[in-house]
């Protein structure tokens, strides 16, 4: 970005004026044309970054939705009516502006479109330039470069051209320049120092398009569930590829002193097709990878363990209900699962503590409904006791304690690796343009009567370290000038 | 430890405040020296190049040790309070205003050491002394961390990235304002504009790649932490707006008509944003908001 301002203040003398003499009479040519000088102008750059950062200002000023929320048009109700207190009558217009929901908006979509396009126009127009001027740089600028140039000296000595030649040539390459000669009768020395490093500017705004891709890739062939739930003791499976996972155990722990949360750890078993391929503590800092599916700590609550026999004492069930969700009043925690064979979905309803008059502590109330119905009616309803079996549908089930689940995050992103990529070419531009500068001296060394005279210039306009660096180098060219011709 | 870290504290407040009393003097006494010199006869161009007085050359010398004093002291209390705590001490919002305000110390030590202005280095050890007297109106105690920061290597190296480039973006945002108060080049003896615009240049230089770093960083933890290397959450987001802007400053800079002053005040608007990452948790919550407040 930077890197712009000095590649561009130190076009310097191959600084050529294009000019399109032969119009095309197509039209279309013209406005193609007039888009490629939009998008590779810096102007254009400038109005889109602003206009970013002013949406991405407006997302953090303005609640935004939580993801997935306004896909469900009752979940965008729900949401929209409960900010409609702070908004007022605004909310109806930030709604429809989407501004509820910025980063997956139009104009946010459109802003990023704009900004990948232009960056990708404005490094292929740069791309020659900067080749040009690492593979094959102007030797010979002119003499008016050397009367004008901003950073410029001229030397009286009293050796022959070539003489100066070869001491200049020492000093340069002692300043690890390299340097390239051009003789029409007058000597011309082009040097420099760091060739390469200009191109780090490309690195850096390409970076910029890797890091996009990375999260459209990440967007399309990602997988994410935010809400994986499997209860201590049980197995649950994982949407994908036949992976299960079993918790073993979940522990939340707590400071003493402060009661702040001091550590949340699952300890759980992967399973793939039922064989046992990997086993870890997954923490916060620590998730569980595997496959390029990754496991992360997220949530946990409480889980009730059950076990259901039928009439001739076959067990049907014994796993762990997670009580992942909370009844509309959000008193109790609430649980569901499933028995495909007895055609029936059964809820788990916590107790809401002490207090409750219905579901006492120690207590769960289950709800039978049959799998295939509307889910109205319960076709049971049981409040039972931990320890003691009840009778449901012919089943005999039992509340055997209750224990804790823990919820993951399991996310498959094939986009990170290219936003790794990306991150690591935006750090090595960095690392190239600004510790690496681009150093360009010329030299232009002609004979004069008693000896030669050598005109020296450099450009750097606004960089006061470029002005200081071909001060020394002038200094010591002079030096070098003007010693007395003992060992050339 | 943790009483050190405090002592060392009050040393670096004592001598950031007396610090500022000896640049201010310093500069009050050069400003007047350049307004008597242009109001007496011909306007000499000035930039560092007026006559002070033997007196006011030291009091100037005293500001820059004491500036190198806080400078210390601060990074003592610092090293005190992570040897107490036991990992960076950068976990709370008290303990990020005192990293805060050395980034600002050390920033203002650097571009004194480069540049010899002093007003620059007057202006940044007052942000610096408003930063370390708002932290000591906020919790300071040692709590110790909740399961999403342990992490020590990235808690250390993350935040420690910030401050240098927070401490950078101050150093811009002093020379943009001076900049742009400036009625035209040169007058009231303040340092001519294309020098406050290259140190503001120089400072973003530095601290730019620095905050890519922060954010780069981020998005690794969070990858670790949170499961996604970036999900919206307000202080990513205005970490996002500060380095956008910043951007914007390094193009605006080499856009004609954009040049100057403009730019000056995208420098203006990228501390605005710096800030607001900093301050903007205890505004808009999300997964930033840690203990203390």
């Amino acid at each position: 970005m930077a890197q712009n301002a000095r590649a561009r203040a130190i076009t310097g003398p191959q600084a050529v004026t294009e000019t399109h003499d032969d119009v095309s009479p197509a039209s279309i040519d013209r406005v193609l044309e007039r888009l490629w000088h939009l998008l590779t102008s810096m102007r254009f750059v400038l109005v889109v970054i602003l206009a970013l950062a002013a949406l991405s200002l407006a997302g953090t000023l303005i609640i935004q939705a939580p993801p997935g929320v306004f896909d469900d048009p009752q979940a965008r109700a729900d949401w929209v009516a409960q900010v409609r207190p702070k908004y007022g009558s605004w909310t109806g217009a930030l709604e429809t502006l989407q501004l509820f929901t910025v980063f997956s908006s139009v104009w946010f979509k459109a802003t990023l479109a704009a900004l990948a396009t232009s960056l990708a126009a404005c490094s292929v127009h740069r791309t020659t330039g900067l080749w040009r001027t690492a593979v094959r740089p102007a030797v010979s600028p002119g003499d008016r470069f050397f009367e004008h140039a901003p950073q410029r000296d001229l030397i009286l000595s009293g050796n022959t051209p070539d003489e100066d030649l070869e001491r200049v040539r020492q000093v340069l390459r002692r300043h690890h320049y390299r340097s390239l000669l051009q003789d029409d009768g007058t000597l011309h020395v082009y040097a420099d120092h760091n060739r390469w490093a200009p191109m780090g500017s490309l690195a850096g705004h390409l970076s910029l398009i890797v890091i996009l891709a990375g999260a459209i890739v990440g967007g399309a062939l990602g997988y994410r569930n935010d809400s994986f739930v499997v209860a201590e003791g049980s197995t649950a499976a994982v949407a994908t590829d036949g992976l299960a996972v079993q918790l073993l155990s979940f522990r939340d722990s707590y400071y003493a002193e402060t009661g702040a949360p001091a550590d949340y750890a699952s300890e759980v078993v992967l399973f793939q097709d039922g064989r046992e391929v990997g086993r870890h503590t997954i923490r916060v800092n620590d998730p569980m990878r595997y496959d390029g599916l990754s496991f992360y700590q997220s949530f946990f609550g409480p889980a009730v363990a059950l076990t259901i026999t039928d009439a001739d004492g076959t067990a049907v069930f014994d796993e762990g209900v997670p009580l992942a969700w909370a009844t509309n009043d959000g008193a109790r925690s609430v649980g569901t699962f499933v028995l495909p064979d007895a055609n029936l979905t059964v809820w788990v309803v916590g107790s809401a503590g002490t207090d409750d008059p219905v579901i006492k502590p120690g207590q769960v109330r289950l709800e039978a409904y049959r799998s295939d119905g509307d889910g109205s009616q319960p076709i049971a309803m049981q409040t039972i006791d931990q320890g003691t079996p009840a009778t449901i549908e012919g089943l005999t089930v039992t509340f055997e304690r209750e224990n804790a689940y823990t919820g993951l995050m399991v996310a498959r992103d094939p986009g990170v690796p290219l936003v790794w990529l990306g991150s690591a070419m935006l750090l090595i531009g960095f690392v190239a343009v600004f510790m690496f500068p681009h150093r360009r001296i010329w030299a232009r060394i002609a004979a004069r009567r008693g000896g030669s005279s050598i005109a020296l210039a450099a450009v750097g306009r606004h960089d006061s370290s470029i002005e200081k660096e071909f001060l020394e180098l002038a200094t010591e060219i002079r030096r070098a000038l003007q010693a007395p011709a003992t060992t050339a | 430890m943790f009483k050190m870290s405090e002592y060392a504290l009050v040393a670096a407040m004592l001598s950031s405040g007396m610090a500022v009393v000896a640049y201010l003097a310093y500069v009050l006494g050069g400003l007047r020296a350049a307004r008597m010199q242009s109001a007496g006869g011909p306007v000499r161009t000035v930039s560092v190049g007026f006559s002070l007085g033997p007196g006011l050359t030291n009091v100037g010398l005293y500001g820059t040790i004491l500036a190198w004093l806080a400078f210390a002291f601060l990074g003592l209390s610092l090293v005190f309070r992570a040897i107490a705590t036991g990992h960076g001490p950068f976990a709370n919002q008290y303990e990020f205003a005192v990293a805060f305000a050395f980034g600002t110390l050390a920033a203002s030590v650097w571009f004194e050491a480069r540049y010899h202005q002093r007003i620059i280095s007057l202006l940044a050890v007052l942000v610096a002394l408003g930063l370390l007297l708002y932290a000591t109106t906020i919790p300071n105690n040692i709590d110790p961390l909740v399961p999403a920061l342990q992490n020590n290597l990235l808690l250390t190296v993350h935040v420690a990235t910030a401050i240098v480039a927070y401490g950078s973006f101050t150093i811009g945002f002093v020379a943009a304002g001076l900049f742009l108060i400036q009625p035209a080049a040169g007058r009231w003896g303040l340092p001519r504009p294309e020098l406050l615009d290259e140190i503001g240049y120089r400072a973003i230089v530095i601290g730019f790649p620095f905050l890519t770093l922060v954010i780069i960083l981020g998005a690794l933890w969070a990858e670790v932490a949170w499961g996604r290397y970036w999900g919206w959450d307000p202080k990513e987001t205005a970490s996002l707006v500060t380095w956008l802007i910043y951007s914007a400053y390094l193009h605006a800079r080499i856009v004609r008509g954009w040049r100057g002053s403009r730019a000056a005040w995208l420098l203006m608007a990228g501390f605005g944003a710096t800030l607001f990452t900093y301050f903007g948790n205890m505004v808009f919550g999300g997964l930033h908001s840690y203990a203390g407040l």
